[in-house]
């Protein structure tokens, strides 16, 4: 009897064993699949220009110690840094208050709309839901006109300019910064709306008896309860405005208010042709960013996101 | 602490699609300073609406709602100066129990924050929940979550209490527990009271008076007692007691009830208050029924039947009793017998119905036209 089962028990073991290596082999594959693109420009971005022509670019740059793998230099990345960091530094200044106050004011619009109750509340959700679908190819040319000529915005920023670090230029990112708000406010609204409407009515109502204001109602209560929702929402803003080209060329065109992905569209680029390491180190590092987001806010977005 | 006063009030919700529907019907109830009103009816009948419309959370259609002779209508909640306890007790969750605690002291007065610390200690210790003053609600166990909610509602003093199905969410033995125990408070507090169930034993075991609503209408207040030996009317007499009245539709001979299966004989006073009509809803509770043994019909009042099922309770035994067993369609009805009294299925028993124990309504309206001897002076004396 003991030995039978014995044998079933070896068998199966045998049989899950099999199936495990079946299955890491075809993660190992997977892994490979998803990582050999990011290996390969993390490579290229670290080799020497004049000896990258011919080389392996997924190789590691050890020239010359192997011959054909390119020689190992962190010129692209010092280029990089040098060709993109007044991008990059726009593209903070642009980010930064765009993602807080499209949070901020999404998580205010779907409070005023989900948690208090009022009359023909539901035509004003209904405007918020529309403006998800409002294409982007639509506004384009209305926003170009809405900025430059129908909202004296260049003028009225004029006397700003004086105060230290903000430079003249600077108004073409407040008025990215309004357009991303205004644009991602019904999405954020859309998220916000869904995680009050699982808050318990009666803890409200509690609070109301306890005395508390609307508005305390929102700073004491509702705020705190909505930081999960508030990590998903930042790292999906944040995300989108970081990598927009879109309303970055239609508002900013050009100039010294260009965002990094404006500027990443150039580099590297020269008639001479194209120097791939740099091009390479210049994505690597206007990605980086996004990156960094995900890893600080990961875990409060999981949280988010099963809440 | 003050009286509260409901007058004529009444609520009607409009759907969607126009209907109008009356949730509340012109519901008038004086509740004493301190006093400890329980309202009872089965669900959706209003009692919720009911209270929500003294808290403020849902608008009078019309009537008034007086707080020490104030009118309070128009008030927001926040400046009623009323305390509610929730079913599900809606603590904030993001807070410790001494910030759910402190909150309503934080936002409704002008106190110190030493002052308020101090409240809500001593608040704490009255409730027995001292070292729980740290712990988040995810932390404490339903019971506990319950005596925070108490506590919340306690400390800032308010004018009236407000509780909504409390104990609801609580096993049976805590639930019996905390019954005492917010009697206890409240005796000790003499904060007026409103408290909402759908459980008729905390209705009759809570409450100062009891009131009782049904399809919005306010059947009977009154005290528990009263509502249990006087119902007005039909509903009442089967809503209030476990279990409930047995129930009878009899035709009215001259003198005489009569069903298929037996005859009632009627007193004077009895026949008089079902004169002119035709038919009568007969009742009598459980434990009016007496029992006994077979050995021939001592009076017009006995009558012959067949025990159908046992319940035994212990203390006492419900048993189901049937004129004619061998019936598709069996009279059937339930009686009370002290748990010591050996019943089974299929004996054949004695049952009396005493002639002053009966009630009789009007088959039509549930009015009750004659209930059984009960005097209040009496019976609180009986209590005491």
């Amino acid at each position: 009897m003991s030995t039978e089962t014995g044998w079933v028990g070896e068998r199966s073991l045998f049989g899950h064993s099999l199936r495990r290596i079946i299955l890491y082999a075809v993660l190992v594959g997977m892994g490979a699949f998803y990582l050999i693109p990011i290996e390969t420009g993390i490579m290229t971005s670290i080799i020497n220009p004049a000896s990258y022509t011919g080389s392996f670019p997924y190789l590691p740059p050890l020239e010359p110690l192997v011959p054909n793998t390119g020689e190992f230099s962190l010129e692209p990345w010092q280029g990089a840094i040098d060709g993109l960091g007044q991008g990059l530094v726009n593209s903070v200044i642009l980010v930064v208050p765009a993602t807080i106050l499209s949070g901020l004011l999404g998580s205010m619009a779907a409070f005023g709309l989900t948690t208090i109750d009022w009359r023909g509340q539901i035509g004003i959700y209904i405007l918020f839901v529309a403006g998800i679908f409002i294409p982007y190819q639509a506004v384009l040319v209305p926003l170009t006109q809405f900025w430059y000529n129908v909202v004296p915005l260049q003028a009225a920023f004029q006397p700003l300019a004086a105060l230290p670090f903000v430079e003249s230029y600077h108004w073409k990112l407040v008025a990215l910064i309004v357009t991303h708000t205004a644009y991602g406010l019904p999405i954020c609204t859309l998220l916000f709306r869904a995680h009050y409407k699982k808050l318990s009515d009666e803890m409200v109502e509690a609070a109301q008896l306890d005395g508390a204001s609307v508005a305390t109602i929102y700073r004491r209560i509702i705020l705190p309860l909505s930081i999960p929702m508030f990590a998903v929402v930042f790292i999906y803003q944040f995300t989108q405005i970081w990598n927009d080209l879109l309303f970055a060329l239609t508002i900013i065109q050009f100039g010294d208010a260009a965002v990094v992905t404006q500027d990443l569209v150039g580099i590297g680029v020269s008639q001479s042709g194209t120097n791939f390491p740099l091009r390479m180190a210049a994505a690597l590092l206007a990605a980086l960013p996004t990156l960094l987001v995900y890893v600080f806010f990961g875990d409060k977005f999981a949280k988010g996101v099963a809440a | 602490m003050a009286e509260l006063t409901l007058d004529g009030v009444t609520k009607v919700f409009t759907e969607d699609d126009g209907n109008e529907i009356t949730a509340v019907d012109e519901v008038s109830v004086d509740i004493e300073d301190g006093e400890f009103l329980v309202l009872v009816g089965p669900s959706g009948c209003g009692k919720s609406t009911t209270l929500r419309m003294i808290a403020g959370l849902e608008t009078i259609t019309s009537g008034e709602i007086r707080l020490a002779g104030q009118r309070i209508n128009e008030k927001p909640p926040a400046e009623r100066d009323i305390a509610m306890v929730f079913q599900s007790y809606a603590l904030y969750p993001h807070m410790t129990v001494r910030e759910n605690m402190s909150f309503g002291l934080e936002e409704s007065t002008d106190m110190a924050e030493a002052e308020i610390d101090e409240t809500v200690e001593d608040t704490a210790e009255l409730m027995e929940i001292e070292e729980l003053l740290d712990r988040k609600p995810s932390e404490l166990s339903g019971g506990q979550q319950q005596r925070v909610a108490l506590g919340r509602a306690i400390v800032r003093a308010p004018e009236a209490f407000l509780m909504d199905e409390p104990l609801s969410n609580l096993d049976a033995k805590l639930r019996a527990t905390m019954r005492t125990e917010l009697q206890r408070i409240q005796n000790d507090l003499d904060v007026t009271t409103v408290y909402v169930t759908h459980d008729q034993t905390e209705a009759m075991t809570m409450g100062d008076r009891i009131a009782i609503l049904d399809d919005g209408i306010l059947q009977q207040v009154g005290t528990p007692l009263e509502c249990y030996h006087t119902p007005n009317n039909r509903f009442v007499a089967g809503f209030i007691g476990d279990p409930s009245m047995n129930f009878f539709e009899m035709a009215v001979d001259d003198d005489t009830l009569v069903i298929d299966r037996f005859e009632y004989p009627l007193k004077p006073a009895q026949q008089e208050a079902v004169a002119g009509r035709s038919h009568v809803d007969f009742g009598i509770r459980p434990e009016d029924i007496r029992i006994k043994d077979p050995g021939g019909l001592s009076d017009n009042y006995q009558f012959e039947v067949t025990v159908d099922v046992v319940e035994p309770r212990g203390d006492e035994n419900t048993i189901h009793l049937t004129f004619d067993r061998s019936v598709d369609d069996p009279v059937t009805f339930t009686a009370t017998v002290s748990g010591l009294r050996d019943v089974s299925a299929g004996d054949e028993v004695i049952a009396t119905f005493p002639p002053d124990s009966i009630h009789l309504f009007d088959t039509d309206t549930g009015v009750a036209v004659h209930n059984r001897t009960f005097d209040s002076e009496d019976a609180t004396k009986q209590v005491l």
